[in-house]
């Protein structure tokens, strides 16, 4: 059993069926409520929330894991607080002033400073994103990710989104040892063998290529099954093991 | 507090590609040399092991073999009336640190310039007219392909590099870059496998009339001993080679290449961990004394030495001349001033392939330089008449670094996030290519770099400060080249959409955001008119002959090739005539 709740997934798979009939209506009482519960390295459990709900309108669930379910929530936690967090690939000194979007990031912190205020700006209107419901959530993620409707003061709403939707992307993607890509869902979706890698007698060929994936810390996976055709359902959250 | 260690032959700035070449090329020489490198000590067989190197979140995304701007960064901005700022994160381009500089993260993209190319003016003026070069810095090399051609082979050798002579000795051969210089051998290794997606570019752009290739690749394509006597491996097309170090030996670098074979030499030295502050002159300014750097216990050190290399990262040494006061700083006012002059990039621009099911990509095997390539476009291969640009570049269909964080190909008009974006990532994963347009970058007067006048190092030395925008040349050039690339997509068979990106296109100002090439060139160009040239034509400064320079800094304007296989080429050049010129009787090499 992968570690995401399963209380909160099928909250989720209800939600998203429900706000498929009636928009606007609530998710839940209390989304996420098992991450009270949870030893955070970085998060509160407001924040963890707040990053729940926006990871998964970036990466919903459908056939494969939302991000969330995937554990890109706690794959961010354990950024934040690592060197990454801390800005120790970040040249930090000043000054800071009026810059080019061509010039890249210019916040005066580190990326874990940067999510930290920007939740606590948003929330401070009094909106937490975790209780909108679908289309509120997907509202918000498009405000911040064009920078416009949204006020978070001197935090700069798109350097924040696309701080995390860099994170939910690696979250997703990243070898499991990172506590994201649970279950190796990001990869078997996309049909990504992993670390183990000698192809020098299948380069040249044509076919599908279908051993499970395998990360670096060993531990295999369940195979990709067959490539969904298009017009067909893709294939579900644990397909039947194949190989191995 | 400085201490003064006993004087040395040479010191060399930097142990990467040229760093280690020269160290290896002047200690058979005799000559007692002294590698002063700024970052770790490693290993292909134990820092670059599979299958811990094959991480992306850390090598790929992390950066973890790049330089840490904390300690090593830039300035920029796109023009000169903006403010500069820090690159505070790294973007467009990967500078290297440690043993073997960039060079253990490269894809092996191993070319030679163009007869053309190294006289870039004088051919274009001669075919063209002067005018079409009005408004750039383009300059003729000072070198020809014929003094480099014995160079360039050298390092193919060196690297083991696998491809198909195009051109051997004036014939034209089938497979082959019909479009090169006369090579005096062929390659050493046979090319590498092409892919479905590779195998289709090929079969199209033959097809429409083109001449595919497989592109020059140091990864390795067989067991391979190269002059130096290192060994290496057969590449297995693991899909980790851009950003990574390869813990197979199969691609070529400059440890197992070269450091390997000069570590125990009684005329080497290497010094970890220590970062060089500036190059030290005489009195009467015509010679450098050496060289002041902090050392791996913290401690300030003078190393004096008979000759300096500076064999850093092209922008470093740009930084490192101007922190110390050698030869005159640019200034694009005036005009005056060569340090800094003809900073140049490359202008990247691609097509997305998005095949049906029929055609596996199966885009996570790959190799760095595993690419098939036409070349009808690049430099004057092409008739530029009225098309108001000079330069081209090269067409590659490559399958490189196909990832699971930094490749996730979806068609035009997707949405960049949620339901949509998951399942086009889903459903185009396995079947995508992408074309890349390699082009060239002109220089022009108002591109350069210079010190910045606000933010500061770790040690507390200025910044570098670089001013670049696209050229108007080079987005026209851009724009043309893609258009072929996307004509040859279309002609393709099992393409179901064809989507297409340009960093220089029109009305977009380059952004140090997405990663573009880490082929920074120029600062420091060579040439034969010292008020052009920070070096003359063997790579050594004008204002002081004991200070050779090397590296990518050198090239007047960038071509439309990858810097490594050209800026090797010079090395040895420099190399050569260091060793049967210049160390016996110390001098300029060439009249002022």
């Amino acid at each position: 059993m992968p570690e995401f709740s399963r209380r909160a997934a099928l909250m989720q798979l209800g939600a998203a069926g429900l706000a498929a009939m009636t928009p606007g209506a609530a998710i839940s009482q209390n989304p996420f409520a098992s991450f009270d519960a949870k030893p955070w390295a970085f998060l509160t459990p407001d924040e963890a929330r707040f990053l729940a709900a926006l990871s998964d309108v970036l990466i919903p669930q459908d056939a494969f894991p939302s991000a969330s379910q995937a554990g890109v929530v706690d794959f961010i936690d354990l950024q934040l607080a690592g060197p990454y967090g801390k800005g120790a690939d970040l040249y930090l000194q000043g000054p800071f002033g009026e810059a080019t979007p061509e010039q890249g990031y210019q916040a005066p912190y580190p990326p874990a400073t940067l999510i930290r205020e920007g939740i606590a700006r948003f929330e401070a209107s009094g909106t937490r994103l975790a209780d909108l419901d679908a289309s509120g959530r997907e509202d918000v993620a498009r405000r911040l990710s064009e920078g416009e409707g949204v006020d978070l003061g001197d935090v700069p709403a798109q350097t924040l989104f696309d701080e995390i939707w860099s994170l939910v992307k690696e979250g997703y993607f990243a070898d499991p040892i990172y506590g994201g890509n649970k279950d190796y869902a990001g990869w078997r979706m996309v049909g990504f063998p992993g670390a183990h890698a000698y192809y020098t007698d299948f380069i040249g060929r044509n076919a599908p290529y279908r051993a499970p994936p395998r990360g670096i810390a060993h531990v295999p996976g369940r195979s990709r099954s067959a490539s969904p055709a298009r017009g067909r359902p893709a294939a579900p959250i644990h397909p039947a093991t194949e190989e191995g | 507090m400085v201490t003064e260690l006993p004087k040395t032959d040479v010191v060399i700035v930097g142990a990467g590609w040229t760093g280690l070449a020269a160290a290896k090329e002047l200690a058979d020489a005799g000559q007692r040399c002294v590698v002063i490198e700024r970052g770790d000590w490693r290993h292909d067989a134990t820092s670059f092991g599979a299958p811990e190197e094959h991480d992306e979140l850390k090598y790929a995304r992390r950066k973890g073999h790049m330089i840490d701007t904390p300690i090593k960064t830039l300035s920029f901005r796109n023009t000169s009336d903006q403010t500069a700022r820090p690159i505070r994160r790294l973007g467009s381009f990967l500078p290297g640190k440690g043993l073997g500089g960039a060079g253990i993260h490269w894809n092996g993209q191993l070319w030679r310039p163009l007869e053309s190319d190294l006289s870039m003016r004088s051919h274009y003026t001669e075919r063209y007219g002067a005018a079409v070069l009005e408004g750039t810095n383009v300059q003729d090399w000072g070198v020809s392909y014929d003094e480099l051609e014995p160079h360039l082979d050298f390092f193919d050798r060196v690297c083991g590099t696998a491809g198909v002579a195009g051109n051997l000795n004036g014939e034209i051969r089938e497979g082959g870059n019909p479009f090169e210089g006369p090579r005096s051998a062929d390659y050493p290794n046979p090319p590498m496998t092409p892919s479905p997606p590779l195998q289709r570019f090929r079969d199209t752009a033959r097809a429409m009339g083109y001449h595919p290739f497989q592109m020059p690749s140091a990864n390795v394509t067989r067991a391979y001993e190269n002059p130096y006597g290192a060994q290496l491996h057969p590449c297995t097309y693991c899909g980790f080679c851009e950003r990574f170090g390869c813990g197979y030996f199969a691609k070529a670098d400059p440890i197992i290449c070269i450091y390997d074979v000069v570590k125990d030499h009684e005329n080497f030295e290497l010094r970890m961990n220590s970062h060089v502050l500036r190059v030290e002159t005489s009195a009467d300014g015509k010679t450098a004394t050496g060289v002041r750097y902090i050392d791996a216990r913290g401690r300030e050190v003078f190393q004096p030495a008979d000759t300096v290399c500076l064999n850093a990262y092209a922008l470093w040494n740009v930084h490192l001349m101007l922190v110390s006061g050698l030869g005159t700083p640019y200034d694009p006012k005036t005009g005056q001033g060569t340090v800094g002059r003809n900073y140049a990039y490359q202008t990247m621009a691609a097509v997305s392939v998005f095949f049906d099911e029929e055609v596996w990509s199966n885009p996570f095997m790959g190799a760095g330089a595993l690419g098939m390539t036409i070349d009808d476009f690049n430099g004057d291969n092409f008739d530029h008449t009225g098309l108001g640009f000079v330069g081209g570049g090269y067409i590659s269909a490559n399958q490189t670094n196909g990832r699971p964080i930094n490749y996730q190909p979806t068609p035009p008009g997707t949405p960049s996030w949620g339901a949509e974006w998951k399942r086009a990532v889903r459903e185009n994963y396995l079947h995508h290519v992408s074309l890349a347009c390699h082009g060239s970058s002109v220089a022009v007067p108002q591109n350069h770099l210079d010190l910045d006048p606000t933010y500061v190092d770790d040690f507390g030395q200025p910044l570098l400060r670089m001013t670049f925008d696209f050229p108007e040349n080079d987005r026209k050039m851009s724009a043309y080249v893609l258009s072929k690339a996307e004509e040859i997509a279309r002609n393709m068979d099992n393409v179901r959409a064809v989507g297409t990106s340009n960093n220089a296109a029109e009305g977009q100002g380059y952004s140090v955001v997405p990663y573009q090439t880490t082929h920074n060139t120029g600062g420091a160009v060579i040439g034969t008119d010292p008020a052009t040239s920070v070096v003359n034509r063997y790579g050594q400064m004008w204002d002081h002959h004991n200070v050779f320079v090397f590296g990518a800094c050198l090239f007047p304007q960038n071509l439309g090739y990858n810097p490594t296989g050209p800026l090797m080429g010079l090395a040895y050049w420099t190399l050569e005539h260091m060793k049967t010129d210049y160390l016996a009787n110390p001098r300029p090499l060439m009249d002022a």
